[in-house]
């Protein structure tokens, strides 16, 4: 029971593990991907794309990312985070 | 919205060949044969009818598997790309040393099946990751990788010594690829069948198997990707079945079947019923089974490394072919 909500918690709680921060890149472009917290989302600064984070699972098909217009945010010059899991 | 992404990536491929350098591979010049996301469904609806313990995927992956054992070598960080990754998962056995292994495929259902499998029951000393993504755009960064595995998942890429080159350049020097792909004799008696009943019903055929490589293709491929001291092997499975429908069941529990763009998205009742009547007629067995051949050709490369063995150079050879014929052959 507390194993369950355990892993729920770390679902929320955004991001991904240290061990794909150290090997993701954009699969388009190979350049590093940026953390976004607020929409927690992977973000390619170079083509202006984001991957969304399901679950906990990042999602770096091409197709499901969404490209970025440069109203929306491209602020949140934080590192790229990672969680200690 | 799929649309309008597709027009991005056109434009996104301009603006990156604008700035002279290419991040990807060239895969204007490719055509497109295989229906992408229709395979992300397919193996959607595969991941709902997994049966654990499938003998054929569970012989392959442990075929695929044991020639880690083969290698003084351990891999401490692995990639699984696509394929059968659950029998992968579940097969592993602390083979080759593998600390960190990231689970790949392009259905996002596959991968949670695979998560909730490592959740229940998990891999111990094994720091097991998932991503969703494409073999044809791998997001992994250059040289990170010591492993990577495909089984039986690289046969529906459109641009295959593409993703082949990708998965060389994410390994670190002296890293491993291990790859199973199915060959050109798979489902020969099917596509027999199939022809014949189409012929006969329809007057006309459309493709209901998509091409499979050759085993000779599979040397070039390696070399062509870059890869260091190629390996291809091949080997026949035949699986029996108590009828046709059941092969294709079990197509679909695989998550193989047609994602060709040219298939015909119909198939007439009458031509399914006399494939099955044909099927039976022409392979059938005694025992009322009718078998089917799967071929599988297993490909193993390594990125170079200078410590692997090579050619010597040209004219540093000690002893010549005159000496050792005196020496061995000199009598006769």
């Amino acid at each position: 029971m507390v194993r369950r909500s355990g892993v729920l918690l770390k679902k929320v709680a955004a991001g991904i593990s240290s061990r794909l921060a150290e090997i993701l890149v954009c699969p388009l472009t190979k350049q590093p991907l940026r953390m976004c917290d607020k929409t927690n989302s992977l973000i390619s600064d170079s083509i202006g794309v984001s991957y969304p984070i399901v679950d906990g699972i990042p999602r770096l098909v091409p197709s499901d990312g969404i490209i970025l217009h440069s109203d929306q945010d491209l602020n949140s010059s934080d590192p790229p985070q990672t969680n200690s899991s | 919205m799929s649309g309008a992404v597709d027009l991005c990536l056109r434009s996104l491929r301009r603006l990156l060949w604008r700035n002279g350098r290419s991040y990807c591979t060239d895969h204007s010049s490719r055509v497109k044969i295989f229906d992408r996301n229709l395979k992300r469904k397919q193996r959607d609806r595969a991941s709902w009818l997994l049966r654990p313990g499938d003998s054929l995927v569970d012989a392959v992956a442990e075929n695929l598997l044991d020639r880690l054992e083969d290698c003084k070598k351990t891999f401490p960080s692995a990639l699984c790309m696509g394929g059968s990754l659950e029998a992968i998962r579940r097969l592993l056995n602390g083979r080759g040393g593998i600390e960190k292994l990231t689970m790949m495929d392009t259905s996002v259902d596959m991968v949670k099946l695979c998560e909730q499998a490592e959740q229940n029951s998990p891999n111990k000393n094994v720091e097991t990751s998932c991503i969703v993504a494409d073999e044809e755009y791998l997001p992994v960064k250059e040289s990170s990788l010591d492993l990577v595995i495909s089984c039986l998942g690289l046969h529906w890429t459109n641009d295959l010594p593409g993703a082949m080159i990708q998965s060389k350049l994410s390994l670190k020097p002296d890293g491993l690829f291990l790859g199973a792909i199915l060959g050109g004799e798979t489902l020969r008696e099917l596509r027999i069948a199939c022809t014949v009943a189409q012929m006969e019903r329809e007057g006309g055929i459309s493709p209901r198997l998509s091409p499979l490589a050759q085993v000779r293709d599979a040397g070039n491929l390696l070399t062509r990707a870059g890869f260091t001291l190629p390996g291809v092997d091949v080997d026949e499975y035949t699986v029996r079945y108590n009828s046709a429908l059941e092969l294709i069941e079990h197509l679909r529990t695989m998550g193989e079947t047609n994602a060709l763009l040219q298939r015909n998205t119909s198939l007439k009742r009458d031509t399914a019923l006399a494939t099955a009547a044909i099927y039976e007629s022409m392979f059938g067995t005694e025992d009322g089974t009718i078998p089917a051949t799967f071929q599988v050709i297993f490909m193993t490369g390594w990125r170079e490394h200078p410590s692997q063995q090579r050619a010597k150079k040209r004219g540093s050879a000690t002893v010549s072919f005159k000496d050792i014929h005196k020496e061995f052959g000199g009598g006769t």
